[in-house]
């Protein structure tokens, strides 16, 4: 029945705002972040307080933005802000057609069209050191990547993150802040994609066990992602790759 | 009523997009992005200020020690292989990674500690969200270094007078190819707008 839902959003758009409710914004504390990027001479990094989605953009959430900004429709949007597998798997431009899930994280979306959405939400995508920050949380510790139970269980996904379709979001646990699915379901575009290998890196090279030291091979998961973000180009869509937005707190610590 | 309202209103909606945005311009221009400039001479332009002209493009920040003076000297040296008819149909686009030190009046002094000739060179600098997008599009990475330097990558991109690629070099010398390229666009004749 959801296929019709862009009919409803078009003759009473407050059904695709309470959508938009179904995926609010849940605080992050600020904290120093040990990252996984070089840092040079700092051993850590601080991470203001910052707002973040409670899950990954739906396929519903989607299709309500596009509903509502036409010229973000399959077909509308110029190769070179999207290309041409953009929400390649919907059935139609307004219909993700019957193997699509609603509560399933939109996928194939070039970070332009990540970034419109946020945009169109009064919100913007996560740093990268934001999202680093939020998804170091297991259900317990706001910092598990020294836990060896947990980088398993999201080295697993890494390793092993499936043939099809994602499944839907909210499924598992949410870790400490609240927040769900940042490792397990899909890769999630960052605002500065663009500055996460240096210039020059071959990603293959930086991802590869050789150049990492101890601290580094802990956070191989993270490495991987990290290699896999510097690698696209903002008009790529990826079918694991999805994303999640972000609110700045005016004055935060 | 009201829906029958909302839905014309929608179908209007439907109907202006499949017009598009971008009058014109193919899916694979760059100029289908829109962004906002500022320049060394204080105005502000499009993105797409140089539609109409081959135009090379790239990035730089004001401040930088080595490599931006380096680049716009390669930027120069290339459009030098060019005769003066060719040259004159060619535009050059800087836009700065530093919105906050490069000032209108920081660029102006660029340009002229250069000796650019500003009828067909642009220094600009753009909203943060701006130079993200525009170096996203360009394929640029770039980060700030906590002591406010950019490491950035050094890519000086060709773009024909709709905007579209027509090549790009990371060579700041000698790489005949890219100057073979910029010579056969500067040799068309350019479309007027």
């Amino acid at each position: 029945m959801w296929r019709h839902a862009w009919l409803a959003c078009l003759l009473q758009p407050y059904l695709c705002l309470a959508a938009a409710d179904a995926n609010p914004f849940v605080a992050v504390p600020g904290a120093e972040l040990h990252s996984a990027l070089p840092l040079g001479k700092a051993q850590s990094v601080r991470v203001r307080a910052f707002l973040l989605q409670r899950h990954p953009v739906t396929s519903a959430e989607f299709l309500a933005f596009v509903v509502a900004h036409p010229q973000w429709q399959r077909g509308a949007v110029p190769a070179v802000l999207a290309g041409a597998d953009y929400l390649g798997d919907w059935q139609a431009a307004l219909d993700p057609g019957p193997l699509v899930m609603a509560r399933q994280p939109v996928t194939r979306v070039s970070w332009f069209a990540a970034e419109a959405y946020c945009e169109a939400q009064h919100a913007r995508l996560p740093d990268w050191y934001e999202w680093e920050l939020a998804a170091a949380a297991s259900a317990t510790a706001k910092d598990a990547r020294a836990d060896p139970a947990w980088r398993q269980q999201v080295l697993d996904w890494y390793a092993h993150p499936g043939g099809g379709a994602p499944g839907a979001v909210e499924h598992g646990v949410a870790n400490v802040y609240g927040l769900y699915d940042l490792h397990g379901l899909v890769w999630e575009w960052v605002r500065d994609f663009n500055s996460l290998l240096p210039p020059g890196t071959d990603p293959e090279k930086f991802c590869g066990s050789a150049a990492l030291d101890e601290q580094q091979k802990e956070n191989y998961a993270i490495l991987m992602r990290i290699a896999m973000l510097g690698s696209l180009r903002a008009a790529d869509t990826g079918r694991l790759v999805g994303f999640r937005c972000a609110r700045s707190l005016e004055g935060a610590p | 009523m009201k829906r029958g309202g909302a839905a014309a209103a929608a179908i209007l909606a439907l109907l202006a997009a499949s017009t598009g945005s971008g009058a014109g311009l193919p899916g694979d221009s760059l100029y289908q992005l829109h962004a906002e400039l500022t320049t060394q001479q204080a105005a502000t332009v499009g993105f797409d200020v140089y539609r109409g002209h081959p135009t090379l493009i790239s990035m730089f920040y004001g401040s930088c020690p080595a490599a931006c003076p380096m680049l716009i000297d390669a930027m120069q040296v290339y459009e030098s292989q060019l005769d003066h008819a060719e040259r004159a149909r060619l535009r050059v686009l800087l836009v700065s990674f530093d919105a906050a030190r490069d000032t209108s009046r920081a660029l102006a002094r660029i340009s002229r500690l250069h000796h650019a000739d500003t009828t067909r060179w642009t220094f600009a600098s753009a909203s943060e969200s701006d130079t993200r997008r525009i170096a996203a599009l360009l394929g640029i990475s770039y980060r700030r270094m906590p002591d406010g330097d950019y490491d950035h990558s050094l890519l000086v991109t060709l773009l024909d007078s709709e905007g579209r690629v027509l090549g790009s070099t990371t060579k700041l010398v000698g790489d005949a190819e890219f100057a073979a390229k910029l010579r056969a666009a500067t040799q068309i004749v350019s479309r007027a707008y």
